[in-house]
């Protein structure tokens, strides 16, 4: 009996790490939102380039007008001075342009404002956005939980007064628009009523006073910041208490329930870890949206209160047509969204154990 | 819903030495719904008494009432169930009586599990899905009693082991990743953490596969034999309650209609809807019975019939029946029957002839009680 | 906005076991009420309250409807400008006082809701047949197909809206009010069509959809005939949130001034009522605050009434 020897076909290493980086993706939850938020990113800066050149009305081009028909620059010198704003040289071809302007992203450059070029875009951004994102977090922290807390409050006394009077109350307070809230904060109690000093509250922090990591600094930012932040408060509130409201009505109705109840566990226990815990989870699905919303909201709700951060600068930027920094401000603000889409994704995961292991829907 | 005519009769009881009173009596429970259409009765005037270390099996379809009577025990029922007639009578193991219905909430609290513990069914959502299965034991007995964690620890291993199941697999998984056998025992186990004397079971087999269904009998069989509580499950099962039961009672639209030993109720059943029930059910082994099903179908609770609830789907009904709703009268020592007519029902079978596929002649070879079973 | 409470139902992850074929659960004892059912005189009474309030939401949003649309025939157009008479107070002649022109601030009121709630009801329109089609298709046809409609969905949804339409007012000229309509309409598609999507899924498996393809009846036809239909009520609550969506961005822009100040409604009046520091002046409240009201009072009966529609339509909580 002869034995034949085949020779194995060779493989190279390379594409089994490959494989099986690709099935450690496929089935693990976590790291599937994360690719996911890469790709956004990546589909959201690529939008954004091709948005500032390709609609009507390019704003490149209406820079380099601008420049020739009220300077009397030649088309190559604006065409300069545009690529150094826009970080891009508009006589190259699409693709190249699309290359340098990730190479350019990757370093952090998003170009330099029009109106103001002693300073880079980032620069702008990086001295602006904390306060947006503290007031922002700051809101949508005090509004979720104080939705949980009220949400699970009237489920549990449903068809009673409270219920009423706070499903009613968040109802009201959900449908009017954010901005109109903040309107009437501004007329009813600062300017008419006089309770509140709106003047002194302008602005991020009190003027003279250096940003520090101390108390006292940030109880300033916190008066500061506190209408914008009880305006996202009040606008957000209510859906969350209604959303809990629901969530914790269907988990009421659960066997789990009925079952710990059984075991002779005490209400409290059986409200937190039973109920709340288990009532809760759908709302993280909210978050995301939640934060895309009140984010964007700063930009109507900031100038309104004069609050220096990302939104104000953003109006101001639209206003004047600062197209480098709106957007730089529009893909860091997007940026931040799809961020926190993807914290409040994980954090689900860590919350749910149904969804760990399986990447499932 | 009068009651009129004969003495309602529970159960006749042995001679009253402390030892022998029933741990549980349920007497002449009434338990309703309020519905926008109405309020649904779901039961109506049951009874029946439970012995230390006997095994009752509560048996109807779906609609009977025997969930309800059974949650009604534990006083589980949703916001809109009222018991507006009734006692559950509970003996402690001082030897004490209690109406469970009259506890205040914290006495009822640790009533529950400590005294008498339900196993809901597998299929069932029961376990919390985001907590581990240790978290929840743990929870169970630090509701009634502070123990050490490493006490509870060991209780718990005991236990699982008692149901067949490895410890370290499953106490600290979490119950969706556990199969429905699994989950089932990991609730048996649990419901024995505190050694109540009283356990109610809730179709402990139902939705399980068949293989599964014989692993849980055995370990519902052990377990009973190590710790002697006294057992009730609901079932819509009679083959169940052939295996595990001592007696048997049957439940029809709210209502206990008939109580006895299994041997009573498999042979000689004294309720048409008893017979009926065992009529249905073709035996595995031995001779091959005509089968036959119960006429029509259950009662709208909302709205039941006059006098018996029965009646319109019984074969012997008569004049009585549509007036007088029958109590549970004495048949013989253990053995009750809510039939005004009891002494006339009798079981009788064809047998069918394998061959021909003719029946043949009555009363012949009777089964034993293994081949009843399905 | 309105809008984003919407999304809930569709991404709900739902872990109902199975519904068993014997023996009953705890869910199907007798008289087991559902949480929002009627069970008792009570819980009739707050039904019929909550479908009281909806009932008032929509005579308030048909009222809203008339005098935006039939109002502008019995009131001037166009009102010059009378500088002696700036920021009165209310008076018989001017029953909301008059603006920082002086002119009378009720009229412009009543002239003012018309091009709101056109463009809100065309953006939700179109929002809703976009969201339709593709929600549609995508769960029809599935495979690539769906996937990247998903994804696009996706990304639309995660783009923080007012700040888009922001950006893009500044590169295109909104001087027409469909193109705002339509503007709108292009970001605020993926919370419906993701809903669609998972009801055109659910009901794929029916056994109405397979008799359907049996009998080889064409995709369209049974998409139109046998799907949508039972989607009707969904689609009709997600057209009117949809409307406040629209309505929110759209009095988001004019307040910004991205959209063209030209005209009379009531966002160029909340935009030039506070530029013009309206705010700062007692006798000037009306020039800011009756827009403001409006507006509200619009959104609030548009969400009342939606919201009684789907107490009426959906009597158990969330049962898909």
């Amino acid at each position: 009996m002869s034995t034949v020897t085949v020779a194995a076909p060779r493989r190279a290493v390379v594409p089994l790490a490959v494989a099986r980086a690709a099935a450690a993706v496929y089935h693990s939850y976590a790291l599937q939102r994360v690719f996911k938020a890469i790709i956004t990113i990546f589909l959201i800066t690529s939008m954004t380039f091709f948005l500032v050149r390709l609609l009507p009305g390019n704003p490149v081009e209406t820079y380099i007008n601008t420049q020739i028909g009220q300077y009397g620059m030649s088309y190559a010198d604006a065409a300069q001075q545009a690529a150094g704003l826009f970080s891009f040289n508009p006589n190259e071809p699409l693709a190249q342009q699309y290359g340098e302007y990730l190479v350019a992203l990757a370093h952090g450059d998003l170009g330099r404002p029009l109106l103001s070029q002693g300073t880079t875009v980032g620069e702008l951004i990086k001295s602006y956005l904390p306060w947006t994102l503290f007031s922002v977090g700051v809101g949508l922290l005090i509004s979720f939980s104080l939705g949980i807390g009220l949400g699970m409050l009237i489920a549990y006394r449903r068809e009673g007064l409270v219920d009423h009077v706070l499903t009613a109350t968040g109802s009201l307070l959900h449908s009017v628009p954010n901005y109109l809230l903040a309107i009437m904060i501004v007329v009813f109690l600062g300017v008419q009523l006089g309770w509140l000093p709106i003047t002194n509250m302008r602005g991020a922090y009190s003027p003279g006073v250096t940003p520090a990591l101390s108390i006292d600094f940030i109880k300033d930012a916190l008066y500061h910041a506190s209408l914008p932040i009880a305006t996202y408060v009040l606008s957000t509130v209510g859906s969350w208490m209604l959303i809990m409201k629901s969530s914790t009505l269907a988990t009421l109705d659960e066997d789990y329930v009925t079952a710990a109840r059984a075991r002779g566990l005490r209400d409290r226990r059986i409200a937190t870890a039973y109920v709340g815990r288990n009532a809760v989870l759908p709302l993280f699905t909210q978050v995301a949206i939640a934060a895309g919303f009140v984010v964007g909201g700063s930009l109507l709700i900031e100038p309104l209160f004069q609050y220096q951060g990302i939104g104000w600068i953003l109006k101001n930027s639209v206003n004047q047509r600062d197209y480098p920094v709106m957007q730089g401000i529009f893909l860091v603000i997007t940026a931040s969204v799809v961020i926190a889409n993807l914290l409040a994704d994980l954090l689900y995961g860590r919350l749910d154990p149904r969804i760990r292991i399986t990447a499932e829907e | 819903m009068t009651t009129v005519g004969a003495q309602p009769t529970t159960t006749p009881q042995p001679a009253a030495a402390a030892q022998d009173e029933p741990i549980l009596s349920v007497r002449d429970l009434c338990v309703e719904y309020r519905a926008a259409a109405g309020i649904v009765r779901a039961v109506e005037g049951a009874s029946f008494d439970l012995h230390a270390g006997e095994t009752i099996a509560l048996i109807g379809e779906s609609g009977s009432g025997k969930t309800t009577l059974g949650l009604g025990v534990l006083r589980l029922l949703p916001k809109s169930g009222r018991t507006p007639r009734g006692q559950i009578l509970y003996r402690r193991r001082d030897g004490r009586i209690e109406d469970v219905l009259k506890l205040p909430n914290e006495e009822l609290r640790r009533f529950r599990w400590q005294e008498c513990a339900m196993v809901f069914q597998a299929a069932q959502n029961a376990l919390n899905p985001v907590a581990r299965v240790w978290d929840q034991m743990l929870d169970t007995v630090r509701a009634h009693r502070g123990a050490r964690r490493d006490e509870v620890r060991e209780r718990c291993e005991r236990l699982l082991g008692m149901v067949q199941l490895e410890p370290q697999r499953v106490l600290h998984a979490f119950p969706h990743e556990l199969s429905g056998g699994m989950r089932q025992r990991v609730l048996i186990a649990m419901s024995l953490l505190l050694d109540p004397q009283v356990l109610i079971l809730d179709e402990p087999t139902t939705a399980l596969d068949i293989l599964t269904q014989r692993a849980i009998i055995e370990v519902l069989r052990s377990v009973r034999a190590e710790l002697h509580f006294a057992m009730l499950f609901i079932s819509h099962d009679l083959s169940l309650a052939a295996e595990l039961a001592d007696r048997v009672a049957t439940m029809y639209a709210g209502k206990v209609v008939e109580l006895g030993t299994v041997r009573d109720i498999f042979y000689d059943p004294k309720h048409p809807y008893t017979l009926g029930l065992i009529k249905a059910v073709p035996p595995v082994a031995g001779d091959l019975f005509e089968i036959s099903s119960i006429a029509g179908t259950p009662p709208n609770l909302l709205n039941l019939p006059p006098g018996c609830s029965f009646h319109p789907r019984c074969a012997y009904a008569r004049g009585q029946c549509t007036t007088d709703v029958p109590p549970l009268y004495a048949v013989a020592a253990g053995h009750a029957s809510a039939c005004h007519y009891w002494s006339e029902v009798q079981l009788s079978r064809k047998v069918i002839d394998a061959r021909s596929g003719s029946l043949l002649p009555a009363g012949e070879a009777v089964p034993s009680p293994g081949e009843a079973a399905g | 906005m309105a809008g984003w409470i919407r999304a809930f139902g569709s991404r709900r992850r739902n872990n109902k076991p199975v519904a068993q074929t014997v023996g009953t659960s705890l869910a199907d004892l007798p008289g087991q009420p559902a949480p929002r059912a009627v069970a008792g005189g009570l819980g009739l009474l707050a039904a019929m309250a909550r479908n009281r309030a909806g009932l008032l939401g929509f005579i308030v949003f048909i009222l809203f409807v008339l005098i935006a649309f039939i109002g502008p025939f019995f009131v001037p157009q166009t009102l010059p400008a009378d500088l002696k008479a700036i920021y009165q107070a209310p008076s018989p002649q001017h029953l909301l006082g008059t603006d920082s022109e002086g002119r009378d601030i009720g009229i412009q009121m009543i002239n003012g809701g018309q091009s709101i709630i056109l463009v809100g009801a065309t953006a939700a329109l179109l929002s809703t047949l976009i969201s339709i089609t593709f929600g549609a298709l995508a769960a029809y046809l599935g495979g690539y197909v769906d996937t990247l409609i998903m994804l696009v969905a996706d990304v639309v949804l995660t783009l923080p809206q007012i700040v888009l339409l922001a950006v893009l007012a500044t590169f295109i000229k909104l001087n027409s009010p469909w193109l705002l309509a339509a503007i709108i309409a292009l970001l605020s598609w993926p919370t419906l069509l993701r809903a669609v999507r998972a009801q055109v899924l659910s009901l794929k498996e029916r056994e109405y959809v397979e008799a359907a393809r049996v009998l080889d009846l064409g995709t369209p036809r049974i998409l139109f005939l046998e799907i949508l239909p039972n989607m009707a009520n969904f689609i009709l609550m997600n057209f009117t949130i949809g409307m406040t969506g629209a309505i929110y961005a759209q009095v988001g822009l004019y307040l910004l001034g991205l959209a063209p100040l030209a005209g009379n409604n009531w966002g160029i009046m909340l935009n030039l009522a506070w530029v013009r520091g309206a705010i700062f002046f007692k006798q000037s409240l009306l020039y800011i605050l009756a827009p403001v009201l409006a507006i509200s009072l619009l959104q609030l009966s548009i969400v009342t009434m939606t919201r009684s529609l789907e107490d009426i339509f959906n009597p158990r909580l969330r049962g898909a």
